[in-house]
């Protein structure tokens, strides 16, 4: 039983992102309002930063900034220092202004959506839709490929 | 429908848990990518190659600095989208 419990312990960052990136999936999927699609997208995408940084951790260690750098007041403790895995953390940077480039990409389309339809939920979307261009509904193309197939 | 996406998520979370007990422990400093020859590289290198005290910076800007100019394009090219949607026609 304490095996598995240091097990969990050891790797409670994983399970942390895990349960994280879970909860914005299941909002990605399960809610039918743009707006709270393009959140639980933002988790998601949060969860990922998470996972990488914590990757990028060494207990004791200190920020990628080097000691002593800039003078000799610190440099006789330069040498022991430990410092952190800086890599991860220049990825996420990109990866942070990707995020925040396609949230504000979303949320334009979601405003024109808005614009066009007068609402941002999914099922009132599909059924205005299904009422401006009937052609272009599932009815009317299964319809369409039956008469394709009669002829 | 919400109890087929709350299936789909909990098969995908038990997946990645499974997967992620293989990841290195937290803060292990024995990790592959911390014992990379690259990561301990750029340690030991960035002042000397580059000037910089802060590694991050470093890599953003010196080693990496071809990738943050594409980082540039995006953002301008999501600027862009963004002006050409939400501008007002003239009807």
């Amino acid at each position: 039983m304490s095996g598995i419990l240091d097990i969990v312990y050891a790797e409670y960052n994983y399970w942390i992102y895990v349960t994280l990136m879970m909860i914005g999936f299941y909002a990605m999927i399960a809610k039918k309002n743009l707006i709270k699609k393009i959140i639980g997208a933002n988790i998601f995408q949060t969860a990922i930063f998470l996972f990488y940084i914590s990757l990028a951790d060494v207990t004791k260690g200190t920020a990628p900034i080097l000691v002593g750098g800039h003078g000799a007041e610190h440099a006789e403790h330069a040498a022991d220092v430990i410092y952190t895995n800086p890599v991860p953390h220049c990825l996420i940077l990109t990866a942070i202004v990707v995020a925040v480039s396609t949230t504000a990409v979303a949320l334009a389309l979601i405003i024109r959506i808005y614009n066009e339809y007068g609402s941002i939920e999914e099922d009132v979307i599909l059924a205005a839709r299904k009422e401006l261009q009937p052609e272009f509904s599932e009815h009317a193309r299964q319809r369409g490929v039956a008469e394709v197939s009669e002829q | 429908m919400k109890t087929l996406a709350l299936f789909v998520v909990v098969i995908t979370g038990a997946m990645l848990i499974y997967a992620g007990q293989d990841l290195p422990a937290f803060g292990d400093i024995n990790s592959p990518a911390y014992q990379a020859p690259m990561t301990q590289y750029f340690i030991e290198n960035a002042l000397p190659e580059s000037g910089v005290t802060n590694i991050v910076t470093a890599l953003l800007a010196n080693y990496r600095g071809y990738d943050t100019l594409g980082e540039t394009a995006v953002i301008f090219t999501a600027g862009m989208a963004v002006i050409l949607l939400l501008r007002r026609r003239e009807t």
